[in-house]
């Protein structure tokens, strides 16, 4: 693809607070339209790497092009980029309306103009009522659909948003979560939207980035992720609840891989790895079955919680640093003790390398 | 009943407080016998004023004159140099500015009858003696300017970092972002240093004392030394010029007591 095409293009960025290095060799293409997530663990750099696009913070090294031009020593306010923040960050002393129209009045734009356009802007977001208010007049859920009406008047090439749900309760959040998908569909406003919530991440993302410790650890469609992550990390931030590991060794056959120390198991893998190897196998809790044919992994039953449309067991097992969880549809009788046998297909395996952590 | 015993120790403790202030305005009204009579009266017997007569007498107008000129001057020229300072102070937060801070303390600490005998040598041989009240305003912003920084620091520090960040992504340029959001933020603390600077700055005495030559230009806190003499000390007229110098401040503290409070609470509202 060529470079007009895409929004943000960001080249082998790096930025470094003296010698701590936080973020490393950064590669992101954004094409326009797209919805992008950032997630990693807190302290990833991914709310740093999003304000290296708004500007706020310099990159020490490498590109960033906003429409084709590169940006690296350009001010916050020459990007035209948009951002959500955390906090919200509206601006206490002012009404929302002036609020909404602080960066048009910066602008000059006619005083016409700014009144239609919030007008338009309030009545989507249904906050028409609330234009006189004070930010502190508002609840929670008020004051972010306002930081969201503020990045949107402008009408930007890029939006940018810092973990703009995560202030709310859990049903607000997931009701904002649709609301900024609907937005997105219909402005087709390029985002770049970060998060820690990986739920948050996969169903209104176009496109993942994972990272860790400053470094992107894969980047994807979220299915994509989810189906083949590249490494022990990626499969195990990715999807709810975590993927299960197991330690263990590739049997003399190459087809499957052992563990369990003194109670050997093994299971099927369907492919050939060398012999010897050491590795993880992840199972995610979804594809373990209860009921089933062909090979299985046996385990002491450790916990059982029930939520009614979902039951989960923790069962222990020999090899396995924490106890295998299952997420089994419906309710299940079973009782701490029991010994339990859990199917699973052989495609739904994942294996890893012991050392690199990476995909076999 | 735990309420009432504590209310009755706040009002005590007030009297205890504020009773030099009750005795200051009832002495402006005693005769010279009554105020030395034993048992001392609470209430003046016969009400006599000597307000006008103090106030002519002694000049008080240029005295007070020459201290509001100083006052104001000091409180200008630290207002402006000092919030740029704090500001600065404030937004960036690394080992150099803690060394500034700490040395911006550090020169607070100096009392002024310490700094006085250097400052007025040095100030003589620049010939900034010919000019006495700017000579103290410049003595006395030495030591209002650290008061100032660091307190007006604090309410800078207070004014979340992402609001200044949502301004300049929003469009506004560094210079824009300060007048237009954290300085409206922040003024309550900033008016709040103002008021005491101008205070400490309107009661000074030391650099007047020392560095004001001319009886012309002095202020209203060395003439009211005037009235201690070697043999006799006139008390009425210390008492009465003391209320003409205090009761202006006191009701400017009063009405801006509601914006003082607010200034000092600030951080809690947001």
């Amino acid at each position: 693809m060529d470079q007009a095409t895409h929004r943000i293009q960001i080249e082998n960025l790096s930025k470094a607070y003296g010698p701590v290095q936080v973020l490393k060799d950064i590669n992101i293409s954004v094409p326009e339209g797209r919805f992008v997530a950032l997630i990693g663990p807190s302290g990833c750099g991914k709310s740093t790497l999003l304000r290296t696009i708004a500007g706020l913070e310099k990159i020490t090294g490498g590109t960033l092009r906003i429409d084709g031009q590169i940006v690296n020593d350009m001010p916050p306010r020459k990007r035209d980029v948009a951002m959500v923040f955390q906090s919200y960050a509206l601006y206490p002393h002012m009404n929302i309306e002036k609020n909404m129209s602080y960066s048009l009045r910066l602008k000059r734009s006619a005083p016409e103009a700014i009144r239609q356009s919030i007008a338009g802007v309030a009545e989507t977001l249904g906050l028409g009522h609330l234009l006189e208010r004070m930010p502190r007049q508002l609840s929670g859920g008020q004051r972010q659909r306002v930081a969201m009406g503020r990045a949107i008047v402008r009408n930007p090439k890029v939006f940018l948003f810092d973990e703009p749900l995560s202030n709310l309760d859990a049903a607000l959040r997931v009701h904002m979560r649709a609301e900024i998908r609907k937005l997105h569909h219909r402005l087709h406003a390029t985002s770049v939207y970060v998060t820690h919530d990986q739920i948050e991440a996969m169903t209104m993302a176009d496109h993942v980035v994972v990272l860790r410790a400053g470094q992107v650890e894969q980047q994807g469609a979220p299915l994509a992720l989810y189906e083949k992550p590249a490494n022990k990390f990626v499969a195990g931030f990715i999807g709810s609840p975590a993927m299960n590991f197991i330690e263990g060794v590739v049997g003399p056959d190459a087809q499957c891989v052992l563990f369990g120390g003194a109670a050997r198991q093994q299971v099927e893998l369907g492919r050939a790895l060398p012999p010897g190897q050491p590795v993880w196998i992840g199972l995610r809790p979804e594809h373990l079955r209860l009921q089933g044919e062909g090979q299985s992994v046996q385990g002491v039953v450790d916990s059982v919680e029930s939520t009614g449309s979902m039951t989960f067991i923790a069962l222990n097992v020999d090899g396995a640093p924490q106890p295998l969880l299952v997420a089994h549809p419906g309710t299940v009788t079973a009782a701490m003790g029991d010994v339990l046998k859990l199917y699973i297909a052989p495609q739904q395996i994942h294996v890893f390398d012991k050392t690199t952590e990476l995909a076999l | 009943m735990k309420r009432y015993v504590l209310m009755v120790i706040a009002l005590i403790v007030t009297a205890v407080y504020l009773f030099p202030l009750y005795w200051m305005y009832i002495t402006v009204f005693k005769s010279a016998a009554e105020m030395f009579q034993f048992p001392p009266t609470f209430w003046p017997q016969q009400a006599e004023s000597h307000l006008r007569q103090v106030f002519e007498e002694r000049n008080m107008a240029r005295f007070l004159w020459n201290s509001l000129l100083i006052a104001c001057g000091t409180t200008g020229v630290t207002l402006l140099v000092g919030t740029g300072a704090a500001y600065a102070l404030a937004q960036v937060q690394n080992r150099w500015t803690s060394a500034a801070i700490f040395a911006v303390l550090v020169l607070q600490a100096l009392p002024s009858s310490l700094m006085v005998t250097p400052i007025f040598t040095a100030f003589k041989g620049l010939g900034l003696l010919e000019t006495p009240r700017f000579a103290v305003v410049i003595a006395q912003i030495t030591k209002t300017l650290p008061f100032y920084i660091v307190l007006c620091r604090a309410s800078f520090v207070q004014v979340p970092r992402e609001l200044r960040d949502a301004a300049l992504v929003d469009g506004a340029s560094p210079m824009r972002a300060f007048f237009g959001v954290i300085l409206p933020l922040a003024v309550n603390g900033i008016l709040v240093s103002a008021i005491l600077v101008f205070l400490q700055s309107f009661g000074e005495y030391v650099y007047a004392r020392s560095l004001i030559l001319d009886d012309q230009y002095q202020t209203a806190t060395v003439g009211l030394s005037a009235f201690v003499g070697a043999t006799k000390t006139d008390w009425i007229g210390i008492m009465t010029y003391s209320a003409i110098f205090v009761t202006p401040i006191l009701i400017a503290f009063m009405l801006l007591q509601r914006k003082i409070v607010a200034g000092l609470t600030a951080g809690a509202l947001k």
